[in-house]
């Protein structure tokens, strides 16, 4: 889902880096106000996972793949402040280094992947209720990595449907269906890895359990 | 330390053993710009090491895993950095 540079109409990556840069901006409030030093390698293990997790495309249909994007991976483990940061770091390192997703659309990357993913730790309070069981838990996590990848798709769909390059392939009304219809497949593959990951971290290093309970997840 | 350490290595690990059964298919959003007939542009950014790659390795699989290597290294330094920077030291 990375956009390469030359996909984006320059209007559009204005407003999607001044977009993602008002949530990265509040989302390093939030963790300089809130988070201990002790969180540190944490963020960064999981951040590096997501970065070596990304290059491992799984095939979908059609000849067609996808990957992990992450996002709702690390809403549930860091919290929605600092998973903006841990995604925004690995599609930085991404955009720089090997060139996957362009520098004048690195505002809507950060948007599709980062900011909507911690959206997913809202989706899974909202699912999951006060004090859900690990089982509630889990599913709560499957439907919002899904969705993640899902809302991700529909507004990358909508930047390159308003963009002039899709324009003569039918503008939105082809790319928003189309950018949907790979998404909400790749989408499963996102769902099952997360719930497996999340569920095999809690069982192997219950650790994990107590960093959940800092972040308000009070799992019974 | 010696967690992280533990950990670092499975994600190696990890890398290394799945790589081969990755699939080189065009992604979702690839695919959606060729049945568009949209063709990436040439950017003006290549990246230093282009489609996760290193031009003086050969074999694909080692060029491959030497630049996810490097690239788990790099994002580990940037969000240990970024993570000392925006947290502070318990008070209490």
């Amino acid at each position: 889902m990375h956009i390469p540079d030359g996909f984006l109409d320059p209007y559009v990556c204005a407003l999607t880096y001044f977009v993602s840069f008002i949530f990265l901006f509040w989302a390093w409030r939030k963790v300089k106000a809130a988070y201990p030093r002790s969180v540190v390698p944490l963020l960064a293990m999981s951040s590096a996972f997501v970065f070596a997790a990304q290059m491992l495309n799984f095939p979908i249909a059609y000849g067609t793949s996808g990957h992990l994007v992450g996002g709702a991976f690390l809403a549930t483990l860091l919290g929605p402040h600092a998973s903006m940061l841990s995604m925004t770091i690995v599609l930085l390192i991404q955009a720089i280094f090997f060139a996957d997703g362009g520098i004048f659309t690195f505002g809507a990357n950060i948007l599709n992947m980062a900011i909507i993913g911690a959206l997913s730790f809202y989706i899974v309070k909202l699912l999951s209720g006060s004090s859900p069981s690990q089982k509630r838990f889990i599913a709560s996590i499957f439907a919002a990595s899904w969705l993640s990848v899902v809302l991700g798709a529909l507004l990358c769909g909508i930047q390159i449907g308003v963009s002039p390059i899709f324009a003569s392939a039918g503008g939105l009304l082809v790319t928003v269906p189309a950018m949907l219809f790979w998404h909400i497949m790749i989408g499963v593959g996102e769902a099952a890895i997360t719930t497996s990951l999340i569920s095999q971290l809690v069982r192997i290093r219950p650790v994990i359990l107590e960093r959940l309970a800092i972040l308000g997840w009070d799992i019974r | 330390m010696k967690a992280s350490a533990k950990v670092l290595f499975a994600i190696i690990a990890g890398l290394a053993v799945l790589l081969p059964f990755a699939s080189d298919d065009p992604d979702g959003l690839e695919t959606v710009a060729q049945n568009a007939d949209v063709e990436e542009p040439e950017g003006l950014w290549h990246g230093l090491m282009p489609d996760y790659s290193i031009p003086a390795i050969e074999n694909p699989y080692f060029s491959t895993l030497a630049s996810g290597i490097a690239g788990i290294f790099l994002v580990l330094i940037f969000t240990f950095l970024v993570g000392v920077a925006s947290t502070r030291i318990a008070r209490d």
